[in-house]
């Protein structure tokens, strides 16, 4: 895939405030990629650059080879979704829908034929003469994706599109989303603060911490192997450890976590023995009881049990070495204070870079 | 980067200039006519140049010099405007009685000897050899006066120049000035002993019944002032619908004077002003929690004492916000008192339009116009202050 | 007996503030020349009499030439003003603000004294183009009113949304922020007009005989030689400034509905 949108040392502030700085991304033609963050890390800055509602204060936005940063909105075919819709309230569904056709200047039965199909794909062509106050906000979030759509422009972008909906109308619209993305091989830039959703829709997702990106990778690889400290905290739930590397060996290494434990892990090139190093290990990576290939074994007690529901939270501990484990179900009548075996894959713990 | 906010900020501006530019024209302006009015007095300067550039060599000691004669002569002349000598004559001739038959004399005298004939004014007429004519000269010459300021708030200068009060029973405008303030004090505090606890209760009720004490209040304000003017001069008559129900009901045995009296005025003022004290109260207490004064009572409070100490300190700053404005807009009122007051309820607004309208007399309605205009502007910038937006009339 | 001075007191205040509109109207159907109760006779002589009156018909005509002109020309340039002041590039944009709505503030009486003076050195006093002017001076902060809030209550996201879907800014504003304008506009022409038809001070100071509007007529005849025709006069005004007024609620109802309605 060659880059079709690509972000060159971008850097953005407001006054003195100081926004994003040095941003380098590059967006592949056809991908869904997902902008994930923290509140203020200024993912809608980095979208609103994108679509033109502001200027970089330094670098270089192309799209297609050519430089858009100096363009205005209206002539980047970019379609926007907006988190609150931003439906036009004075115009009727139809008229939301046909009006970026208008804009094009196209024939008027060319516009009416193009609004007729695109809203009969997300099945609102029964309610194409209502005004968007009459329509639910599921119904007004799949009106502006279509006004988004109906242009056929070179990007979608869309900032939380979903954070105004109900967990199962979510749900419903990412699988929606994502298969308009796979019919019409569109390429989309979409904003979240939701991580599951992030996980479940894109094709590759920028992590992203105070106005740098952290890692752009899969989701796979962005749960599985993350790269930094701020990426294993905040995807999902993890054990960060850091332990001395006493052992370098074929691809694997033996730390020494603390209170005489020892366990074998995968390592990566950087690694040396002697070195103090920061490691990853998902709660859900691991198993209470002995593992048959018997790589790390480790004995310890469990202090405390949380029940939720669909699994098991598990504290363990050893001297004042401390793990969290996550289990389907308590095999045996496991109570505070018992002794267990705990076990893990070496490939399941992941070096940080510090 | 920086040249899209600065695009920007012409655009805004090109559309905000035309209003800002018919606002300096017939708003601003206007009111800097007035204050000019009030302290520009170039009557006698514009039509005695030479004398006014002269006269101030002069120590005001015995008779001026000569030159000071000569130049007056020149002027009278050279005098070709009749009106605005006409004014001179007037304004001079105000200063010292006498002043018209000199002017008009002498300058008659002047106009038909010939150009080199250096004429004696003293030899034409033995006043010209008194000096208080001159006197009265050289104090109408300067272009700019405090008189009118000083005329407004009853002071004069003495001969000395020095700033007294002018004589008890020459001037009232001390008196309608108090008159003003007084009459807007007691119309603000009884729009708020009526609007305090209307708002309060506006506040409380629900449902229909907050729709009508609402509607109670925005209707008397959509409907024109003069009508509601017109209402009570009706109503107020001897003869009119309020003394004939109490007549009926036995009350009274004689009609009550109602109109024409300071009774009428602040009944019919209350009424048109009580919108404004309402809303802003209304709206502070919209913002209230309505569980406060449960809260208060469940801490044991009784109602008399969680009105005491939450409600009230709650709708101070609308009770504020509200007195400002019926105090402000009360102290310019014209159409009310002018209709339903008497003779000794007029206010400083009527004043005003008396001596603009009745004798012309442009320098002191332009000075009280100034002290009004003034005493408004302070009451706005705090009332401003203490609301954030500043926001008028609920339009 | 809280309850019961509660409702006695409600009830009081509603009366003292509507009775005496109501109280007069009645008065302009009586055949009497006298303005009292009881009315032995109904009869529209009043009303005939403002329509045949020289000096009534030309006043009616009067308000109605200078409330249009003053209404026209306080609308577009209040509406424009409105417009230049979203824009958050704008300097000294509270001085702007509050000098725009000052009008409302100045006493009227003090502006006319002013105007009457300068109208005089340029020609305008006594003259339609005058009158029309000083109106529009007193109309213009009821137009700033209403358009800034109704343009405040404009979602910024949505412009962003028809500029992102091509439409240059000339047409997102015919196309989005006009329209949407437009009640507010409405609602400030509206309340325009009723000020300019209620205003009587500062035409006393610039009007001449000849621009005589209703409300200037409707003083001079309380004061000189009051009649029924005042009375019907008002029911005129009542009820032409209950319809402008309710044209007005009506809108801003309408679009604070559609507002809360956009939000999902
Ligand atoms: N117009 C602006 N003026 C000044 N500061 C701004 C402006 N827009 C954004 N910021 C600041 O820039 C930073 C990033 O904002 P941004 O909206 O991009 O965050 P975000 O990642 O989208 O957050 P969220 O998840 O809460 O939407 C924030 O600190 C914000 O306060
Ligand atoms: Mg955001």
């Amino acid at each position: 895939m060659q880059p079709f949108i690509q972000f060159e040392s971008v850097s953005k502030s407001f006054g003195s405030l100081a926004v994003i700085d040095s941003l380098d991304l590059t967006i592949h033609k056809g991908e869904f990629l997902s902008l994930l963050g923290p509140s203020g890390s200024g993912k809608t800055t980095i979208l609103m650059m994108l679509a033109g509602f502001e200027r970089p204060t330094r670098g270089t936005i192309t799209l297609d080879g050519m430089r858009i940063d100096q363009l205005p909105p209206h002539r980047r075919e970019m379609g926007v979704v907006f988190q609150n819709y931003a439906l036009f309230p004075h115009m009727t569904v139809a008229e939301n829908v046909a009006f970026p056709l208008e804009m094009k200047r196209l024939p008027r039965h060319e516009i009416a034929r193009k609004v007729e199909r695109a809203l009969d794909m997300v099945r609102l062509g029964h309610l194409k003469n209502r005004r968007p106050s009459q329509l639910s906000g599921g119904q007004q979030q799949r009106v502006a994706l279509t006004r988004a759509l109906v242009f056929e422009p070179r990007v979608i972008l869309m900032d939380e599109p979903l954070g105004a909906l109900d967990k199962q109308l979510r749900e419903h619209m990412q699988l929606e989303i994502r298969e308009l993305h796979k019919r019409l091989g569109l390429t989309i830039v979409f904003v979240t603060h939701d991580q599951s959703e992030a996980l479940t829709m894109s094709d590759r997702i920028a992590v992203f911490n105070a106005g740098k990106v952290e890692q752009i990778d899969s989701p796979h690889a962005i749960y599985d192997t993350p790269r930094t400290r701020f990426v294993a905290q905040f995807i999902g739930e993890t054990n960060l450890i850091e332990a001395d590397v006493v052992n370098v060996q074929n691809g694997h290494a033996t730390i020494v976590l603390g209170a005489d434990l020892a366990a074998k892990v995968r390592s990566g090139p950087e690694l040396q023995a002697g070195q103090k190093a920061l490691f990853s290990l998902r709660p859900e990576r691991m198993r209470l009881g002995a593992d048959p290939a018997g790589d790390n074994a480790l004995d310890m007690t469990i202090t405390d049990c949380i029940y939720h529901g669909d699994h098991m939270r598990v504290q363990l501990a050893k001297g004042n070495f401390t793990f969290t484990a996550r289990c389907e179900r308590l095999a045996g009548n496991w109570t505070v204070g018992t002794p267990v075996v705990v076990s893990f894959d070496p490939r399941d713990c992941t070096v940080l870079a510090p | 980067m920086s040249r899209a906010p600065a695009r920007e900020r012409m655009g805004a501006l090109l559309l905000i200039v035309p209003l800002l530019a018919f606002l300096a024209v017939f708003f601003l302006w206007p009111l800097w006519t007035m204050v000019r009015a009030s302290v520009v007095d170039d009557t006698v300067s514009r039509v005695l140049p030479r004398t006014a550039a002269a006269i101030v060599s002069w120590d005001g000691q015995g008779l001026p010099p000569t030159q000071v004669q000569q130049a007056l002569v020149e002027d009278l002349r050279q005098a070709d405007d009749q009106q605005a000598l006409g004014e001179t004559v007037r304004r001079l001739n105000s200063a010292v009685s006498g002043f018209r038959t000199l002017l008009t004399r002498t300058t008659n005298a002047v106009r038909d000897g010939t150009d080199a004939v250096a004429v004696d004014l003293g030899d034409l007429d033995r006043r010209w050899k008194e000096p208080r004519f001159w006197l009265a000269l050289r104090d109408a010459v300067p272009p700019y006066t405090d008189r009118n300021l000083l005329a407004a708030v009853d002071m004069k200068r003495d001969a000395g120049g020095a700033i007294v009060s002018e004589d008890p029973g020459a001037s009232a405008n001390r008196l309608i000035m108090f008159r003003t303030f007084l009459v807007a004090a007691i119309v603000t505090l009884a729009s708020a002993a009526i609007g305090l606890p209307y708002a309060m209760l506006a506040a409380a009720v629900t449902g229909w019944k907050r729709t009508a004490l609402l509607l109670a209040v925005l209707v008397p304000l959509w409907t024109s002032l003069l009508v509601r003017t017109t209402a009570w001069f009706v109503l107020l008559q001897n003869e009119g619908l309020i003394n004939r129900a109490l007549q009926a009901m036995g009350l009274i045995d004689s009609p009550l004077p109602l109109i024409f009296n300071r009774v009428g005025v602040v009944i019919a003022m209350t009424h048109v002003l009580l919108p404004f004290m309402v809303l802003p109260i209304y709206s502070v207490l919209l913002s209230v929690p309505r569980n406060l004064m449960q809260a208060a009572a469940s801490m044991g409070a009784g109602p008399l004492r969680a009105f005491w100490r939450v409600l009230l300190p709650l709708s101070l700053p609308g009770l504020l916000s509200g007195s400002l404005l019926v105090f402000m807009v009360a102290i310019g009122y014209y159409i009310t008192p002018a209709l339903v007051g008497g003779a000794n309820d007029q206010m400083i607004s009527s004043v005003i339009a008396f001596y603009a309208m009745g004798t012309a007399n442009w320098g002191l309605a332009g000075a009280l116009g100034v002290i009004l205009l003034l005493v408004t502007m302070i009451l706005y910038f705090i009332y401003g202050r203490l609301s954030k937006s500043p926001q008028l009339l609920g339009a | 007996m809280f309850r019961t001075a509660q409702i006695l007191f409600g009830v009081s205040v509603v009366i003292f503030l509507l009775m005496p509109i109501v109280a007069i109207l009645p008065l302009a159907f009586t055949s009497s020349v006298f303005l009292t109760y009881p009315i032995e006779d109904y009869s529209l002589r009043w009303f005939v009499e403002l329509a045949t009156a020289d000096a009534w018909r030309l006043s009616i005509m009067n308000s109605l030439i200078i409330g249009l002109g003053a209404t026209l020309l306080s609308t577009i340039l209040g509406t424009l003003a409105s417009l230049g002041m979203r824009s958050k590039a704008l300097p000294f944009a509270n001085l702007l603000r509050t000098m725009f709505l000052l009008p409302m503030v100045v006493p009227a009486v003090v502006l006319g004294v002013g105007m009457q003076m300068l109208f005089v050195n340029l020609g305008l006093a006594s003259t339609y183009p005058g009158v029309i002017v000083a109106h529009a001076v007193l109309c213009v902060p009821f137009v700033i009113v209403s358009v800034s809030a109704s343009l405040q209550g404009i979602d910024p996201s949505v412009e962003k949304a028809a500029s992102s879907l091509g439409a240059s800014p000339v047409m997102v504003f015919r196309r989005v922020t006009f329209p949407l304008a437009l009640p507010g506009v409405i609602s400030g022409a509206v309340f325009a007009f009723a000020t300019s038809l209620d205003e009587v001070v500062i035409t006393l100071f610039v009007a001449g005989p000849n621009q005589r509007t209703l409300a200037r007529q409707m003083f001079s005849s309380i004061r000189e030689n009051i009649s029924p025709t005042v009375v019907a006069a008002a029911l005129l005004l009542i009820i032409g400034t209950l319809c402008l007024g309710g044209l007005a609620a009506l809108l801003r109802w309408r679009q604070e509905r559609s507002a809360l309605k956009a939000v999902p």
